[in-house]
């Protein structure tokens, strides 16, 4: 199997231990990765704000990119969702179809392709999981509470059986964190409120180490943790499942 | 007026999309028993109250209501006529109106009164408190086949009615007896 | 002209902390009411499908629909009306109100009417229009819009209302019991119903099969209206056709509990024929919709059934409020609606949202509410109407990111900005919106790609 690694814009230049907590976890389910250096961004933050036209250079790009691979992964649903849902834009010929299909999100790849059901490793905190939008309602990684009561997810089920982890039951399990890309500096008092209102949830409700899929998430709702001194960490759940001790 | 009719269906053909289909909408089940009714009713602000059977609909009456002086019905020698020519002052002082409903439907308390039932169209909704009379035979679990209990189709008028008026519009504080009826019990036989 | 921005008026609605909290908790709650509903209902979701279904059919047939329901309408003694725009409806309206000689004019919700202004026109006319459902009377007190479709009071507070029925009806300053407040309005809205001449109401579902209009509310308000009152008459957009009676046991099953949490309205009323020595007329109102309804990627909007549901699960809506929109119609559905009649003033409203889904996930017929709002971005943005700072800015960042090597160039010219430059300056929030409410993430020394190249230079591809 040749795979590819794609690691978001922010990702490779602010939290590369993302990227690297993501190689090395592939490494140890045996498979390992390439980084094809051409490589920049998957569009998203020009299609949502209007520049779709603008983005098609870039989808073309990251075709060209990443044609020749079986699986190209990612850590971010984010970017997963924006491929295989908004490159129909372009042309379908056999290598845009093939990307789209095969641009998955590295915790779908590991539990659906690799149909990885555990992975060893203890983590004996009380953790927040952060659905992202895109990855939950997008990809269907996870339960949506608009349709079932019931609390599942892949990601979920890994954490879970993670030794000596706690799950927070939050008050609203899949509110969105405000940060929509472009929305978190056109509408900054909304998306700064929403993401104070996802931080105070998880606070009150005892997350010590707030995760989730998606960076672009978990950068927003760190930035705000931060600005408000909080006692608690956050992490991308790549990061927790390739062994990181807290 | 027949000049926007003309060109809005023109602009409607010119402008929809191609042909789908209209889905058959399967039989849904459910449970249609009383106690499942008189739960959900109880839960809306209603109440069911069992008869033994019609006639002992005019005794329970004077004893849900002994304070009710107007009341119209069809059912029982009424203290006040009611018919389709009554003037509405006088609709307007009517405190209990006790009228036959048709249809029952259980997942929701809602109880099916056609206009050939109300004496008057105002009546249940200006009356002070409704009472609706069922056969219990005649419910259903769903609206589905409420529906379907009306091949000839709703009449001139004719409303589901389920439970007491009411209204959250003031803080999200729910407040039963809104404009219409103050109280709904519905009178199973 | 310049509008006012959504942005704007949501920053200034959130500035109150606490008000925030309460707004958003309040509709929060009702979308906590409508999933209990739902898991409760374990066909909901096919339901979903075949409401979906059948409002696709009959947009695909909607002018067979249109003259079957004004055929069956008027075999039952129905006048039929047809209303290309606002301006034709409000003197329709008029003229059959004049023709009775009527002055008194008692109105149930309907959010048609509030799109066609239709309450000053009357009142411009020396009509008395009285709102009847109790949030709409309150909100007409106040000479304030609706804020929601179904909770048009959900902004005003039980303080509010007290004291504007002390202005209003007289109540005892300081009551806010709403109990009693709720007793106080049902007197003085009695009086008008007793004393209404002309009736108008909205129109929920408009069956083609019987011609019959149906109208679903929890006061009574629009029977109280209709019955009392010598001439009816009612407002209805073309989108509000089912085919059959029996499609109305899908549609009766979906609305009050996506709505609000009920398993159905208190009230369905089916108005088909009006009693005998009365009048009953039906307008028929474009406004807009076929226009619409000609844009593939946007006539699922037309699906709407009016419920709500999309606005009391979008965060953004619960923490700006429904007036920070300007629209009739606010939330999800209504920015994907506004943007049709008026793309220059709605501009922003289809950016007023981070695209989570969640209003998609709610819409009982099943609308593409999150994608139609991508959509019009991609349209806002052809029709030159984005903010130029904005559409510089993403022009550039389209050129950076096209190219490998400018993009890695600026990421780490950016990380060395970030790193070197001092706190105040990187996180100064009049240029930075970012950081008025976060710290920017921490510059680490090497980039993703640094590393790898670094640690694994046999993977390089």
């Amino acid at each position: 199997m040749k795979v590819a690694l794609f690691v978001p814009c922010y990702v490779d230049q602010f939290y590369p231990q993302v990227g690297i907590a993501t190689f090395q976890l592939l490494e140890k389910l045996g498979v390992k990765a390439a980084f094809p250096p051409a490589q920049t961004c998957c569009g998203q933050p020009l299609a949502n704000s209007g520049c779709e036209r603008e983005a098609l250079p870039i989808y073309r790009h990251f075709v060209e990119t990443f044609q020749d691979y079986d699986y190209t992964i990612v850590p971010s649903g984010s970017c997963v969702y924006h491929v295989q849902k908004h490159f129909d834009k372009l042309e379908q010929t056999p290598a845009v179809q093939h990307v789209r299909a095969t641009t998955i999100d590295l915790i779908d790849f590991i539990t659906q392709v690799l149909e990885v059901k555990e992975l060893p490793g203890a983590f004996p905190h009380k953790v927040g999981l952060h659905l992202s939008c895109h990855g939950q309602r997008g990809l269907h990684q996870a339960n949506e509470s608009e349709i079932t009561p019931v609390r599942d997810g892949h990601l979920r089920r890994l954490l879970a059986g993670l030794d000596g982890i706690e799950l927070t039951e939050l008050n609203r399990n899949d509110e969105c964190c405000g940060f929509g890309g472009t929305f978190c500096v056109s509408e900054a008092a909304i998306s700064g409120r929403m993401g104070h209102d996802r931080v105070q949830d998880h606070l009150r409700n005892g997350t010590q180490v707030l995760t989730g899929g998606d960076m672009s998430c978990l950068m927003h709702l760190q930035g705000i943790v931060r600005r408000q001194n909080l006692p608690m960490k956050v992490m991308h759940a790549a990061e927790i499942l390739n062994g990181m001790v807290v | 007026m027949s000049n926007s009719r003309e060109r809005m269906l023109a602009a409607v053909r010119a402008n929809k999309p191609d042909e789908t289909e209209l889905p058959t909408v399967p039989e849904f089940g459910g449970d249609a028993a009383l106690a499942r009714f008189a739960t959900v009713l109880a839960s809306i602000g209603g109440e069911v109250v069992q008869l033994t059977s019609l006639a002992d609909l005019e005794a329970k009456v004077h004893e849900l209501w002994p304070a009710a002086k107007l009341i119209a019905s069809p059912l029982f020698p009424p203290t006040l006529a009611i018919d389709a020519n009554t003037p509405t002052d006088v609709l307007a002082d009517v405190d209990l109106a006790v009228l036959p409903g048709e249809i029952g439907v259980a997942e929701n308390g809602a109880v099916w009164l056609p206009e050939t039932n109300m004496l008057h169209r105002a009546l249940p909704t200006v009356t002070q408190h409704l009472a609706l009379v069922l056969d219990h035979r005649r419910l259903v679990a769903t609206m589905h086949q409420a529906y379907a209990q009306l091949p000839e189709g709703p009449g001139g008028y004719g409303m589901f009615i389920a439970g007491p008026s009411k209204t959250a519009d003031i803080e999200q504080s729910l407040v039963i007896g809104a404009h219409g009826a103050r109280s709904l019990v519905v009178l199973v036989y | 002209m310049s509008y006012l921005t959504h942005s704007s008026r949501a920053e200034a609605f959130v500035l109150d902390h606490e008000r925030t909290s309460w707004h958003d908790e309040t509709l929060w709650f009702v979308r906590q009411k409508r999933d209990k509903a739902v898991y409760a209902v374990p066909e909901f979701q096919e339901l979903r499908e075949l409401a979906s279904q059948i409002k696709n059919h009959t947009l695909s047939r909607l002018d067979y629909y249109l003259e079957k329901f004004e055929a069956a309408a008027q075999a039952n003694g129905v006048r039929v009306h047809w209303a290309a725009d606002a301006e034709e409806h409000n003197q329709i309206v008029l003229d059959i109100i004049r023709a009775r000689g009527a002055t008194r004019v008692v109105k149930s919700k309907s959010m048609l009417t509030e799109e066609c202004h239709l309450n000053p026109y009357l009142i411009e006319q020396g009509i008395e229009v009285i709102d009847t459902d109790l949030g709409e009377r309150i909100i007409q007190m106040r000479d304030e819009p609706p804020s929601h479709i179904v909770l048009p009071a959900i902004h005003l507070k039980k303080e509010d209302v007290g004291e504007t029925f002390f202005q209003h009806l007289g109540t005892a300053k300081g009551l806010t019991d709403p109990q009693q407040l709720a007793e106080a309005a049902r007197q003085h809205l009695r009086a008008k119903f007793l004393a209404g001449e002309v009736a108008l109401t909205g129109v929920n579902f408009a069956i083609a099969e019987t011609g019959s209009v149906v109208v679903c509310t929890n006061e009574g308000n629009a029977d109280l209206g209709v019955s009392l009152a010598p001439v009816h008459v009612a407002s209805m957009g073309i989108e509000k056709l089912i085919p059959r009676l029996s499609d109305l046991g899908v549609f009766t099953r979906l609305l009050a509990r996506s709505a609000t949490g009920q398993p159905v309205t208190t009230y369905t009323s089916h108005y088909t024929k009006p009693m005998p020595g009365r009048e009953m007329h039906i307008i028929i109102v474009d406004n807009g919709r076929t226009k619409q309804l000609g844009r593939p990627d946007f006539r699922a909007s037309l699906k709407c059934i009016r419920c709500g549901a999309c606005m009391n699960t979008c965060p953004v809506y619960r923490r700006s409020g429904g007036h920070s929109y300007d629209f009739t119609v606010p939330g999800p559905i209504g920015s994907i609606l506004s943007p049709n009649i008026d793309l220059k003033k709605h501009s922003t409203l289809p950016f007023a949202s981070t695209l989570c889904g969640s209003c998609t996930d709610v819409c009982p017929v099943k609308i593409d509410i999150h994608t139609q709002l991508y959509k019009w971005r991609q349209i806002v943005s052809e029709a030159n109407h984005l903010p130029t700072v904005k559409k510089v800015g993403l022009k550039f960042m389209g050129s950076l990111l096209a190219s490998p090597t400018a993009f890695k160039i600026s990421g780490s010219l950016g990380r060395r900005a970030l790193r070197l430059l001092p706190h105040g300056l990187t996180h100064n929030k009049t240029v930075n919106a970012w950081a008025i409410a976060r710290e920017l993430p921490e510059p680490p020394k090497q980039s993703f790609r640094e590393w790898f190249a670094q640690n694994q230079p046999e993977s390089n591809a």
